[in-house]
């Protein structure tokens, strides 16, 4: 089992300041699916730098306003 | 549940169910007769058989029941699930057949080194599908 990296992000944050977004809508914008999109949310899974890229232009945010490495 | 993850549980009871039914079948040829009996390929083509219906039978049923997920394409997480299992459960196929091999250098029984490379595939098979689903379950 792979050790969690020390990365947090503000993924359910930036859905819910968009018109309360759901996980299912989110999932399908960038490419992934639900169960995907709840496992970065809950700091399961980090995405590869091509979704986190299509995250952040999604909400219009930078890059370090989404995901964040807390050491 | 994510529609691979239940495809994973159906396949994994599958093969549980199938290699119990199986190998139970042989160990009481193997009790009745007193000696290990060769395998037989009637045996196999029920086990196969009831392998593929239940296989098929249990994706019908999640696919109705969840149509969007079972067309989804694989995502980049499920990807590296796969993968990661995959990797692991090969260490499990291949200390099976090295068991396998040191059994039959002891035994010299053709019949045994099938029984134990068949139950090897089994194992391995099955232990895909199980970190398949504890990888869905937890971090990756």
């Amino acid at each position: 089992m792979a050790r969690r990296p020390p990365i947090s992000n503000r993924v359910r944050e930036l859905r819910d300041q968009h018109g309360s977004m759901t996980q299912a809508e989110l999932g399908d914008a960038i490419g992934v699916t639900r169960q995907t999109v709840i496992a970065i949310e809950q700091n399961r899974y980090s995405p590869s730098l091509e979704k986190a890229f299509r995250i952040a232009r999604l909400f219009e945010v930078g890059l370090e306003d989404v995901f964040s490495w807390n050491e | 549940m994510p529609f691979r993850e239940k495809s994973a549980w159906i396949m994994s009871v599958a093969l549980l169910l199938g290699g119990v039914l199986y190998f139970g079948a042989v160990v009481s040829r193997w009790s009745e007769s007193g000696q290990l009996t060769s395998p037989l390929i009637p045996l196999i083509l029920i086990y196969t058989a009831c392998l593929v219906v239940i296989a098929i039978v249990g994706h019908i049923v999640i696919a109705v029941l969840a149509p969007k997920d079972a067309n989804a394409p694989v995502d980049e997480r499920e990807r590296q699930i796969f993968s990661r299992a995959g990797h692991y459960s090969s260490y499990v196929f291949a200390a099976g057949i090295l068991i396998s091999l040191g059994i039959y250098l002891i035994s010299n029984s053709g019949d045994l080194l099938f029984y134990f490379v068949f139950a090897s595939l089994m194992v391995a098979q099955i232990a895909e599908y199980f970190l398949q689903i504890l990888f869905y379950r937890t971090s990756i």
